[in-house]
């Protein structure tokens, strides 16, 4: 599966286009990470747990994404997008979106 | 005795981590925006743009992908201080500019250097999004002063 931000992928024509595929997941981490979290706000650094955070939420909300291309038999998703939002203390809402589409065969 | 106590606990502990925060966040700063420079140093051969076409044209094998890295980076208790002084008068929170700055140039150095390790020399349209992580401190109503950046983009290989 062909995965762009970008309207169009590159050298391929669009045949068909299947509709808005979308994943999201709300995730959060154990509560020894926010502590560590509060801790590190004194003397500054990354927050490697909430850098984690993230990177398994967005891939979670891209496989979700990527398993609904797949059952509409998608060749690839474009223009995706990421929105995120709070939900809750130390938790965050991923959203990936994009528009399924197929691919012609052969070049432009 | 139990006044001086309270005087301790009130003004003494907020006033040594007020110290620590500025020397171990100096620190921490100053490593990182060396770090920073150095990768960036070497990724100056990939041309990174937010136009939505491919600038530079798609060579390679016309593969694109794409390419997302997130950044997590903490304040410090020096620089959460100075900005709650600042917001009483008002006017720009630098200390905080600059942890936003470090944030998303984080974020792009990973986008581009995950790309790079995909053989890719090129990225466009680069978008960056804010993440908000709640305030997990909640409790005490305190909420950990952080900059969350996401940075995502297409990868691909110019002609």
């Amino acid at each position: 599966m062909i995965v762009v931000n970008t309207e169009g992928v590159p050298g391929r024509r669009i045949a068909s286009v299947l509709g808005l595929v979308q994943g999201n997941t709300v995730r959060t981490k154990h509560f020894g990470r926010d502590l560590a979290a509060g801790l590190k706000n004194i003397v500054g650094g990354e927050l490697k747990g909430y850098t984690e955070l993230l990177t398994e939420a967005r891939r979670q909300a891209m496989e979700r994404m990527l398993a609904q291309a797949q059952q509409l038999g998608a060749d690839a998703v474009v223009n995706v997008r990421y929105t995120t939002s709070a939900v809750t203390g130390g938790a965050a809402e991923l959203y990936a979106y994009g528009t399924a589409v197929k691919l012609a065969e052969g070049g432009e | 005795m139990n006044g001086q106590f309270d005087l301790i606990f009130q003004i003494g502990i907020p006033a040594v981590l007020v110290l620590v925060g500025l020397f171990a966040g100096r620190i921490a700063e100053r490593r990182h925006l060396a770090r920073l420079t150095r990768r960036e140093a070497a990724l100056r051969g990939m041309l990174c743009t937010n136009l939505r076409s491919y600038p530079g044209g798609v060579g390679g094998d016309g593969r694109a992908e794409l390419v997302t890295s997130h950044a997590v980076i903490s304040s410090d208790y020096f620089k959460t201080f100075i900005a709650g002084l600042v917001s009483i008068i008002g006017g720009e929170l630098r200390s905080l500019q600059t942890l936003m700055d470090r944030a998303r140039r984080e974020a792009t150095v990973r986008m581009l250097e995950d790309a790079q390790q995909r053989g890719f020399n090129a990225v466009c349209n680069v978008r960056y999004d804010t993440v908000d992580i709640g305030a997990a401190e909640q409790r005490r109503n305190k909420a950990i002063v952080m900059a969350t950046i996401m940075a995502s983009g297409t990868a691909y290989r110019t002609a």
